[in-house]
């Protein structure tokens, strides 16, 4: 027996945790990770704190415009609910919105994309002469639209969301093809028999991954800064389901004299977006296999 | 009769009058004109010709693989151990004949190509084994752990340690990572492999070992090989017979002896002219003067004509017919026709 059969082999680690393994040496990433993680737990385990139809929703004028204090953190709006309390549950609506609406334009533009540019030619042209079509309205007013012909409940906020973001996730993910689809090794798969569908999804999509990735996280928090909007001009989550936009739309009167009132959605908004951007860039240094140290 | 039977049974690829052409809106590119290509079963054939020749044009036919504009040849016929690739159809033009679907399942399987250039020829994102193990995976109906087994195996069998089939492609030197790129090809078992100048980008060093390596597997499976290079040195060590191509035609076919000692075509003749005599270091380098004919304008006859130092009026004018010099070696070239006196060469 020789030396180098004797000696031990490494355990394979996955991708996934090679991956994670990356991420983790990133601080600031680590950093909103985290606050993105207690956001998320906050709001799972708001039901234990408070009683959602009592402390979110009714009226309670005896406690209106109360300043923080121990039994309000945030103090009260105008109709005297607890701030911290709506925030949380605000969370719920704007994250779920974010995630759904993005998933779902990741998941049409995506593929949209990906034939279009693994195929190129009439398909490729007709798609992203529809790309530019959707690209030419303004993404808001899109949104007002489709909110205005359907009910405003999470579903429809997130396909008008959704819809919206259609185009950018088009473009990134045809362009990202574009640039591996003419590499040697996808040549190489189709050399060894693999059929179109498992080099697009495999060799193509999962070399594109990054600027996907990226993009994913990017946009989630443009999704939640979007739904903030429709709602604090009243077209998106409607009272009294709490909501950071309508929040901010309410507080809107009492700025002079109650200023908490827009700093606590406002702050709970920077926070969101900007993890998701952190992590999104963090993601995208992980996932390099090039930079593996 | 029985001859007969003997003789289709022997032959691994038989292209006959293959012509490729690549057309776009203002020119008519012809990469291949009608040539004639056969590969008996275990044998190794080289192709050998200078950069825009048609070599890997050819190749990438035999896999259904032309790239776009042309995305199949314009005609003739591909015979694959005696499945036809293509067929005639009645307007003359020429079709694939299988689906897709067949198409995939004898790439890998029964043809399998080695690359140029093992730097691009492997997805970054993927360990070797993970890609060695597709290739399994596709054509055999096996579970994710028996293909990486057999990665593993293969791994061993091209000169690399078993255990580096969890390493990703970047951590491989370009002569390890050709190594993988040829147990990739040979995962399968192919009854051909199409090597598509496999030792181009590596150093002298490890071009010698690849070969080296390249020989020993075609020998232990009985593989056929087709092997595409412009480096005659690599044809001398590892081929039976030679086919040069010259601008999208084989302008000479024959077996080592013919091409080496009894070179007939004024082109091959330049070709070992241009290689530098290791006994006589003084002597001068004679390279083929000009370049290759644009092939969107080939001239009228003999497409090397423009180049040739034996050129005659007819050569300008009429295409050379193929002449067979003996029962192995064919030449296309005017200096060959009847009655002309071919001692001065």
């Amino acid at each position: 027996m020789n030396a180098a059969n004797t000696r031990k082999i490494p355990k394979k680690k996955s991708q996934a945790y090679e991956i994670w393994r990356r991420f983790k040496k990133n601080k600031t990433a680590m950093a909103a990770l985290i606050v993105l993680s207690l956001i998320i737990l906050s709001t799972l385990c708001a039901d234990f704190i408070w009683d959602y139809q009592k402390d979110a929703c009714s009226i309670n004028i005896k406690n209106r415009l109360q300043h923080p204090s121990w039994e309000h953190p945030l103090g009260t709006d105008e109709l005297g609910r607890d701030m911290l309390c709506r925030l949380v549950y605000g969370a719920r609506a704007s994250l779920t919105v974010g995630i759904l609406g993005t998933s779902f334009a990741l998941l049409v533009g995506g593929t949209l994309g990906a034939i279009g540019g693994y195929y190129g030619g009439k398909l490729d042209n007709l798609i992203m002469r529809c790309t530019d079509v959707l690209l030419a309205i303004p993404g808001l007013l899109l949104c007002i639209a489709i909110m205005s012909a359907f009910k405003s409940n999470v579903f429809y906020i997130s396909l008008s969301l959704g819809i919206s973001y259609i185009s950018k996730f088009t473009r990134i993910v045809r362009s990202s093809i574009l640039s591996v689809r003419d590499q040697e090794y996808v040549e190489a798969a189709r050399a060894i028999g693999a059929s179109d569908f498992s080099i697009i999804t495999k060799h193509v999509l999962m070399n594109c991954m990054a600027p996907i990735f990226v993009q994913y996280a990017l946009a989630i928090g443009s999704r939640i800064l979007s739904v903030s909007t429709l709602s604090y001009i009243g077209m998106g989550i409607q009272a009294p389901t709490p909501d950071w936009g309508n929040m901010l739309s309410g507080a809107r009167a009492f700025i002079r004299g109650n200023t908490y009132l827009v700093m606590g959605p406002g702050v709970a908004l920077l926070l969101t977006i900007s993890s998701f951007n952190l992590i999104g860039d963090g993601l995208r240094d992980a996932m390099d296999p090039r930079l593996k140290k | 009769m029985s001859n007969d039977m003997n003789k289709t049974n022997d032959v691994m690829l038989d292209i006959k009058n293959l012509v490729v052409e690549f057309k776009t809106e203002d020119e008519t590119v012809q990469a291949i004109n009608g040539i004639d290509l056969k590969i008996n079963k275990g044998k190794t054939h080289g192709l050998v010709g200078e950069t825009g020749a048609g070599k890997t044009t050819t190749a990438l036919s035999i896999l259904n693989l032309v790239p776009f504009p042309a995305e199949k040849p314009t005609a003739g016929t591909i015979e694959l151990d005696g499945v036809h690739l293509y067929k005639t159809n009645e307007k003359g033009e020429c079709v694939p004949a299988l689906t897709e679907k067949d198409y995939q399942s004898i790439r890998g399987e029964k043809v399998a190509m080695i690359f140029q250039d093992p730097m691009t020829a492997l997805n970054p994102i993927f360990t070797v084994g993970d890609q060695i193990a597709e290739s399994v995976r596709l054509h055999q109906n096996v579970d994710q752990a028996k293909a990486m087994e057999r990665a593993r195996e293969m791994l061993e069998l091209v000169g690399i340690p078993a255990k580096r089939a969890d390493d990703y492609p970047h951590q491989f030197s370009g002569g390890m990572k050709q190594r993988v790129v040829i147990a990739m090809a040979l995962a399968c078992n192919p009854s051909l492999l199409i090597a598509d100048e496999p030792t181009t980008a590596l150093d002298v060093t490890i071009q010698a070992q690849v070969l080296e390596m390249m020989r020993g597997l075609r020998d232990k499976f009985g593989t056929s090989v087709l092997m595409i290079t412009h480096d005659l040195g690599i044809i001398a060590e590892m081929c039976d017979e030679v086919s040069v191509m010259y601008a999208g035609r084989i302008v000479e076919y024959g077996n080592l002896e013919d091409i080496f000692d009894n070179t007939r075509h004024p082109y091959t003749q330049g070709l070992f002219n241009s290689l530098p005599n290791i006994e006589d270091r003084k002597a001068e380098l004679k390279p083929i003067r000009g370049l290759m004919p644009n092939p969107a304008d080939l001239p009228k006859g003999c497409a090397f004509c423009p180049r040739c130092d034996y050129a005659m009026e007819i050569c300008k004018t009429v295409r050379p017919e193929r002449k067979w010099l003996s029962e192995t070696h064919c030449v296309e070239c005017h200096l060959y026709d009847d009655g002309k006196d071919v001692s001065k060469l």
